[in-house]
């Protein structure tokens, strides 16, 4: 979820309210566009915001959100109009890019005053559309410019790397782009998006002087806006058309804002090529428009409002209306509004207007019947048994990792799911047995008091072509003895207690097992399938995990009895 | 008259025989009885006013294996300086260490001791190590080791002025350790003493009563010893359910007298059900590897079965198919939606009950499944969890339904007094809840987001009918409801935190 540092006082400012630094008040009304207080820095007066939408980057700025907040807090409500004047900027882009960077979107910006704080706020707002709406730049990437050091019209096209050489935002020497994806900060981190093409993108204006290298870097001539930067060009390139476009206008609204006056671009997309348009004036700040059925607003709330509280809560929430009739309401989302994708986008919406607590709750009378789910009833009196025969319950993770499971068990591996991404060493897949977490266990807690015996029921997931996401988990069930006298003898005795008790008949088969000492262990056997295995832990094991005393085990596959046994339950 | 038995009587005369006052350590070693045993003779000899009984504290001072390998070897200082009188007087820094058998890390400190104590000169310029003149006679550091080397229980207060201030330096080496012990001392007082002298007290009495005193009656003339019954036992650990599945018990048998039934399914999923059904975004940041975990081998799940399905949600997320959405307006991959991940939320399980030919309306469901984020397991943070999701289809449920069930929860379930609702977001429900539950003694809590399906999740499930959908944050309620303030204690590798912890 994106975080975004605010000046708290220019938000109090921007809403005419003076919160007196209670964060509880602030959260309240950020609560209206889902968003919380997470930090509050006295020192510089900045409130780091979360917001749990990651389709509303209008938010991501203090102007973006005080307009937001505008409607809740009774000040203004309905949409906020932007105005765009033309101008005679274009933009050409070239063929290739179309399989490189397609698209591209630019605005310019004149006559506005850059203090440093607008700065800031510019590059916050920039670096957080970048990271989360651009998706790392990969969708959407911005550029700003000081445009009176630019001659249009701009060319944006594809060049060969080692051919062309500038000198990157931040640096004193001119260097070609494999260069500047090596030594450059940004090269580095986001290199990855344009390496696997031969061609690079790269921004000229009409003099050949390099805007930038999107989406990695500016030039240091042309890309660095100062406080005395007066006139802006703002490009934003990538992938997405819409993203692109929608980028553009989160920035540019800013900037108006800010005092500046908006004007538009064309973009030329070239003729014999794939772009399906081919001339597209951009920023464009007009109005959607969406139908809003106001009968399927009110069953979707449970409320009854007539067509004009639906509209005075529209307006509150920032939006317009053109048009109404009793049952439908044609409803005109402005332009900074990237995330109403349905109606039932406007019809949440209308309820958070409305206040959700003002929202009478309701508990659904349903004739439903509550079940747990079919092998619960057996877990619990394998569980119940377990607890009986003076057995604790232990809870381990299914992940581990293949040490754990094999190495340090003596064993050579057995098939296993593994984590392509693993985070941390000791858990890198899935474990497909259960006996090693509890030796692992065993081996935390040497320093407590024996005699100790322990159990876990829970699932190990096995490799299986068979099924739909090729693994099968099944439900095992493991218990382990270590005293200085334990051995098979004990164990066994109390695998026979609990499969009695199950009514289960079973035998023992003898073989052979690197986990365990050869002539104590045994498989578990029940009408003649193997369900699982039964033993004293070798003192090769003990060793590998600096076990003192001697440990009885067995490892049962419950889930055949569940199966077995389910069948038996349901004609009780 | 005092009565006195026979292991009583054996202390009493112990004490006597060591001048009227003996440690409990020296009774275990002269009387051969375990700890236990002379401490609660001691106690009842003590009621009796037979005996007084002292603890002393005092600070003993101990050598540390280093220190011990030291005193036999020498403060590696010595055996550099002896290395380097071995070589006439100067040589190579390395060569001498080599020679003094030090090992490379610890040249350094060797050579800042040397310095020090003013042994030898050294020039990092050519590594020249000189000794000085004077001759380097044997510190006071040095004679405390050698003091120390074979004694035990060596008292600090005892020690000499020098050899005091020379411990605190030997501490810092971490060469010795000072550490607090209690020594329990027992003396005999004169109605002890009077009683000894009578000598005539002592009386054979029975502590176990055995299966052959009671056949053959020899009970009636043996006196049965009486137990000192304030007296501590050994303890007896129970087989018990661990906290957290006890817990989990619980919630899931108040789900289900709320009319739910549980739906169940596998931790490795498909993309599909985890993403693609939920309305999320084939580029959204959640199927980043930072977010889930991917799995290795097999990379892709088989979604050939679910044909139709996915063809709708393709359409869905690239212009909203008939659900009245745009979509998200993007190509979808079908090669991504086939990819395995270990399940992000339990609301995939949601997605698949939706799907399931088996789906009734109305019905209510819920799971509680294990879920896997790729996190760094910390005080708030693990990599796999439990989830606690669900979800209501009905006919003509609404939001104000939604507000009912939530309250209904915080009530049930978490005991709360008040409920408080704030707008949320999920890329699959739209409107979305936040739960906030008021508890007594807690205060307000965040406990879980809900909201109704969107019709970009119902529809291409085959689903027309309102879907509420819920989830609760199930850890917490537990960190809570058991007091602990570390999630890791979930998965708690202490089996004496487990064998201690209340049941109720």
């Amino acid at each position: 979820m994106p975080t975004i540092d605010i000046d708290y006082k220019e938000l109090q400012q921007l809403l005419n309210i003076n919160f007196n630094g209670n964060m509880e008040k602030l959260d309240d009304v950020l609560a209206y566009v889902k968003a919380e207080v997470k930090s509050y820095n006295k020192h510089d007066e900045t409130v780091n915001i979360e917001f749990k939408d990651t389709n509303r980057p209008d938010l991501w700025c203090v102007e973006g959100l005080a307009r937001a907040l505008q409607g809740y807090i009774g000040h203004k409500t309905g949409l906020k109009q932007y105005c765009i004047a033309k101008s005679d900027v274009e933009v050409f882009v070239s063929k290739e890019l179309y399989d490189i960077r397609p698209y591209i979107a630019c605005a310019i910006i004149k006559d506005i005053h850059l203090s440093d704080f607008i700065i800031r706020g510019l590059m916050h707002l920039q670096e957080k559309l970048d990271q989360t709406y651009g998706r790392s730049r990969k969708k959407a990437s911005i550029g700003i410019y000081n445009l009176d050091l630019i001659t249009p019209p701009i060319e944006y096209t594809s060049v060969n790397p080692k051919d062309v050489a500038f000198v990157p935002l931040g640096f004193t020497e001119k260097m070609n782009l494999y260069q500047v994806l090596e030594k450059h900060p940004k090269g580095c981190e986001y290199g990855h998006i344009v390496k696997q093409h031969p061609l690079y993108p790269m921004l000229f204006d009409a003099d050949g002087k390099i805007l930038s290298f999107p989406p990695i870097i500016n030039s240091n001539d042309l890309g660095k806006v100062t406080e005395e930067s007066k006139n802006l060009l703002i490009e934003v390139t990538g992938t997405s058309q819409k993203t692109v476009q929608n980028t553009l206008t989160i920035v540019t609204t800013m900037l108006i804002d800010r005092g500046g006056k908006a004007y538009d671009t064309t973009i030329h997309y070239p003729d014999n090529s794939n772009y399906t348009e081919k001339q597209v004036t951009t920023p464009n700040f007009n109005s959607q428009q969406l139908t809003l059925n106001v009968e399927y607003t009110n069953k979707l709330l449970g409320l009854n409002l007539t067509p004009e509280h639906i509209k005075e809560l529209l307006k509150i929430a920032g939006l317009d209306i053109k048009g109404m009739s009793k049952t439908e309401i044609a409803v005109l989302i402005p332009c900074y509004r990237t995330d109403i994708l349905h109606q039932v986008d406007l019809i949440e919406d209308v309820a958070i207007a409305y206040g959700y607590n003002n929202i009478t709750p309701n508990w659904p009378q349903l004739p439903t019947t509550g079940k747990q789910k079919p092998d619960q009833q057996l877990i619990n009196y394998a569980r119940d048994l377990m607890i009986g025969l003076g057995y604790q319950e232990i809870l381990n993770t299914t992940l581990t990792n293949p040490e754990t499971l094999f190495s340090k068990m003596n064993t050579p591996p057995t098939p296993f799911i593994e984590i392509q991404n693993p985070k941390i060493i000791t858990m890198t897949c899935l474990r497909n047995q259960l006996l090693p977490s509890l030796i692992e266990f065993l081996s935390n807690n040497q320093s407590t008091e024996f005699p100790q015996k322990i159990y876990e029921l829970g699932k190990v997931i096995h490799p299986n072509q068979m099924y739909e996401t090729k693994t099968r988990e099944e439900e095992h069930l493991v218990a382990v003895t270590t005293h200085p006298t334990a051995n098979f003898s004990e164990i066994k005795s109390v695998l026979d207690n609990f499969l009695s008790n199950l009514g289960v008949d079973w035998q023992i088969k003898h073989f052979v097992h690197s986990s365990f000492i050869e002539g104590r262990a045994g498989k578990i056997v029940i009408d003649s399938q193997d369900v699982g295995i039964i033993g004293e832990i070798s003192p090769q094991v003990l060793e590998n995990w600096k076990l003192e005393n001697p440990v009885a085990s067995f490892e049962l596959d419950i889930q055949q009895i569940i199966d077995k046994k389910s069948l038996t339950l349901k004609t009780q | 008259m005092v009565e006195l038995r026979v292991q009583e009587q054996q202390i009493l005369q112990s004490i006597e025989n060591n001048g009227g006052k003996a440690s409990v350590e020296q009774l275990i070693v002269t009387l051969n009885l375990s700890d236990a045993a002379v401490m609660r003779n001691a106690l009842t000899l003590q009621e009796k006013n037979l005996i007084s009984i002292h603890a002393v504290t005092q600070s003993i001072i101990k050598l540390t294996d280093e220190g011990k390998l030291y005193a036999q070897t020498g403060l590696p200082e010595r055996r550099l300086i002896l290395a380097v009188a071995e070589m006439d007087g100067q040589a190579d820094l390395k060569i001498a260490a080599e020679k003094a058998a030090i090992q490379e890390q610890f040249i350094q400190i060797a050579l800042g001791w040397v310095i020090r104590k003013k042994w030898a000169s050294y020039s990092g310029k050519n590594n020249l190590l000189k000794l000085s003149e004077v001759s380097a006679t044997e510190g006071c550091d040095e004679g405390l080791l050698k003091f120390l080397v074979n004694r035990e229980h060596v008292s600090f207060d005892e020690l000499s002025v020098e050899f005091k201030d020379e411990a605190e330096q030997l501490k810092k080496r971490k060469l010795v350790i000072i550490e607090l012990k209690t020594t329990r001392f027992l003396q005999i007082t004169q109605e002890g003493k009077v009683s000894l002298a009578e000598g005539k007290t002592v009386q054979q009495e029975i502590t176990q009563l055995t299966p052959e005193l009671i056949i053959t009656g020899k009970w009636r003339v043996a006196k049965l010893q009486k137990y000192n019954i304030d007296a501590p036992v050994a303890k007896t650990w129970s087989g018990k359910k661990h906290p957290y599945l006890s817990f989990l018990d619980k919630v899931r048998e108040k789900l289900v007298i709320l009319g739910f039934q549980e739906m169940t399914g596998t931790s490795v999923e498909t993309s599909l059900f985890n993403f693609d059904a939920l309305n999320i975004p084939q580029d959204h940041p959640a199927r980043e590897i930072n977010d889930i975990y991917y799995i290795k081998d097999p990379k892709y799940g088989d979604i050939n079965s679910y044909g139709a399905i996915v063809e709708r949600i393709k359409e869905t997320h690239e212009n909203g198919w008939q659900t009245g959405s745009t979509g998200w307006g993007y190509k979808y991959d079908f090669e991504a939606a086939q990819k395995l991940i270990l399940r992000g939320h339990g609301t995939c399980l949601s997605a698949r009950a939706l799907e399931s030919k088996d789906l009734q309306v109305p019905s209510k469901h819920f799971s509680i499944a294990r879920v896997y984020r790729p996190e760094v397991v910390d005080r708030t943070h693990l990599s796999e969890f439990n989830q606690i999701e669900g979800i209501i289809v009905g006919s003509d449920l609404n939001l104000r339904d939604l507000l009912g069930v939530l309250g209904k929860f915080a009530m049930e379930i978490a005991g709360a007094s008040k409920v408080r609702f704030k707008p949320d977001y999920f890329p699959f429900t739209e409107p979305s809840v936040e739960l906030s539950a008021y508890k007594d003694g807690y205060g307000w809590i965040e406990f879980g987001g809900s909201g109704i399906f969107r019709p970009e999740v119902t529809q291409p499930l085959g689903v027309s009918v309102p879907v509420i959908a819920w989830g609760l944050g199930v850890d917490r309620l537990f960190m809570m409801h058991s007091g602990i303030d570390d999630i890791r204690m979930i998965f708690c590798p202490e089996l004496d935190w487990l064998r201690k912890k209340q049941v109720i």
